[in-house]
């Protein structure tokens, strides 16, 4: 592969090694990173990995679209449903589901309501969110913002809007959150896990030509960082010329 | 026997101002409005448009459960006064208008979910007192959400979420064709929450991007995606999703959306200029929808989001 590989394809490529063959999976509102994982995970390992859960089963996508509820994406998929399809799946949940936000905290808690003031005086108004159940529901769920800066990942978000794990294991039981909720956080600069015990953040890699110094800078928590942090695997030539040729063939991910 | 007239049943059609002036009255009487499609599916904006031209305030807006473009037009012409939509996005942006008003205080934007939503309306459409609801636990909406009451589950005595009816007095409605007593058909690949919000309803007017035979409604009944029993009015109103889709038929205006966008934000920080030009000349400006049309860019521009909706 000629040209160097973009922070979104870096991205991508970590989030479809995560899933397997045989789960049912959804993208979620910004879908352009995780809509080309699980597109990615279907063209080379996971060819049973059902898209479900968002009105719409298996897409045949020509390209990438910023939005995945557009005819222009879905003119071709194998069925198509509606709203009240999606609050049985909604209950039933699914194997995994994809977020972002407008801040993101130590505990995987997402915010997308309001920045500063209260829910009815916000200092900044931000666009809600439609579906706040797979993130517990299903078995696990993916933190993929685009941006990765000390503003939007706080030590403590503004307004929960999807709960990921609270503010540790206890908080996360009372709450009745059963499930897994946030396995990975995957950013243009790094992957983050959570520490088994306390559920906090934690750096698990850091993508090629990023520091670990700088992926802490632009945190605003700790990310508890002990010793030397692996560096995230870059895509193989396999990886890479699949997802240019079959599955990003307008090159969004790196525009 | 002979001599007596057979009876002739009522066409639903009409005009646009009038079915416009039909949801004001309703309006007047009960403020709830919801809107149908989906973000940038399927959104009747020519409906929404018409109402703001005849004039709208201290609307209810409800929708299916994410909106963006029409509840921030909406917004901009001061028609709204509560907005109960759990995600209002341009998705690769923020509604300018609803941002501003909600940060102002003008507009209350309520935090809620897309079951409490769906759940409310499905209690409407079935006619009963609550929709139950158990997939809703940690995040913090649930604090606020004015729809929602907790209640013990009569059969596992768990604690459950309830959501009582959601009845909008009228609801806005566009699909791709219609006959003229009213039975829509949806020919776009997902149909989101329109069936649902037809049952759940007191008033549906429809506006449709072409009204066609009833013979090809009779030929094919499975396609009817909401029967007429359902509908009040239905509109006739080419691209009258724009600049929303309306596939099939034309793709969404992603520049003319943007555009909207980049006035809304300069009104927000402070240069309503352009945004008052927009409405002048996109709102209450036209006099048709074929004035609309020119102004928009006329058929060449059209022309063009139909081949993108042909070819993708």
């Amino acid at each position: 592969m000629s040209a160097a590989v973009s922070p979104l394809e870096q991205m991508v490529v970590v989030l479809a090694r995560d899933l397997a063959d045989g789960e049912l999976g959804a993208a979620g509102a910004a879908a352009l990173v995780p809509m080309a994982a699980i597109a990615l995970a279907r063209e080379l390992h996971a060819p049973n990995l059902t898209v479900g859960g968002e009105m719409f089963f298996n897409p045949e996508t020509g390209r990438l679209y910023p939005s995945m509820l557009d005819d222009r994406a879905l003119g071709r998929c194998e069925a198509a449903e509606t709203f009240i399809e999606l609050f049985g799946h909604s209950h039933h949940g699914l194997d995994f589901f994809f977020h972002s936000g407008l801040q993101h905290d130590a505990y995987g808690n997402i915010n997308l309501h309001h920045v500063g003031g209260t829910l009815h005086a916000p200092k900044m108004r931000g666009p809600g969110a439609a579906n706040l159940s797979y993130c517990h529901t299903s078995t696990r769920f993916y933190i993929c913002p685009t941006v990765h800066t000390a503003r939007n990942f706080v030590e403590t978000v503004d307004f929960i809007t999807i709960p990921g794990h609270l503010s540790g294991p206890a908080a996360k039981r009372d709450a009745g959150l059963v499930n897994e909720g946030p396995r990975l956080a995957v950013t243009p600069r790094a992957v983050m896990d959570f520490d088994d015990t306390t559920l906090r953040m934690r750096l698990k890699s850091v993508h090629p030509g990023n520091t670990t110094e700088e992926v802490q800078r632009h945190t605003g928590f700790d990310l508890a960082i002990r010793g030397e942090v692996p560096q995230t695997r870059p895509p193989t030539e396999e990886e890479l010329r699949v997802l240019r040729e079959r599955i990003d063939t307008s090159g969004a991910l790196r525009a | 026997m002979d001599g007596q007239a057979k009876p002739t049943r009522r066409s639903k059609v009409t005009s646009l101002q009038d079915a416009a002036r039909l949801a004001r009255g309703a309006l007047e009487e009960r403020p709830e409005l919801c809107l149908g499609g989906l973000f940038k599916q399927s959104r009747p904006i020519a409906l929404v448009r018409a109402l703001l031209a005849v004039g709208a305030d201290g609307l209810h807006v409800y929708s299916s459960p994410g909106a963006g473009f029409d509840i921030d037009l909406m917004i901009a012409s001061g028609a709204v006064a509560q907005v109960f939509i759990p995600g209002v996005t341009l998705e690769n942006r923020l509604c300018p208008n609803f941002r501003r008003a909600v940060e102002a205080g003008q507009v209350t934007a309520h935090a809620l979910d897309a079951l409490t939503v769906v759940g409310g309306l499905m209690a409407s459409a079935h006619g009963v007192p609550f929709q139950p609801i158990d997939a809703l636990r940690g995040s913090d909406v649930l604090k606020h959400n004015p729809l929602l009451r907790e209640i013990d589950c009569p059969f596992s005595g768990r604690r459950i979420h309830a959501v009582g009816p959601i009845r909008p007095r009228v609801t806005f409605l566009h699909a791709q064709e219609a006959d003229r007593w009213g039975n829509l058909r949806h020919l776009s690949t997902m149909v989101y929450a329109d069936q649902l919000m037809a049952r759940a309803s007191d008033m549906i007017i429809a506006s449709v991007d072409r009204i066609v035979p009833e013979e090809v409604v009779l030929d094919d009944p499975s396609r009817v995606t909401v029967p007429s029993h359902y509908v009040d009015a239905v509109v006739e109103v080419p691209y009258g999703a724009h600049p929303t889709a309306s596939f099939p038929n034309y793709a969404m205006d992603e520049e003319h959306i943007d555009a909207y966008a980049d006035l809304g934000d300069a009104a927000r920080t402070g240069d309503g200029t352009g945004l008052d030009a927009y409405m002048a000349r996109h709102v209450t400006g036209p006099k048709s929808q074929e004035d609309y049309i020119e102004a928009v860019g006329g058929t060449a521009h059209f022309a063009r989001l139909e081949a993108e909706a042909r070819n993708g």
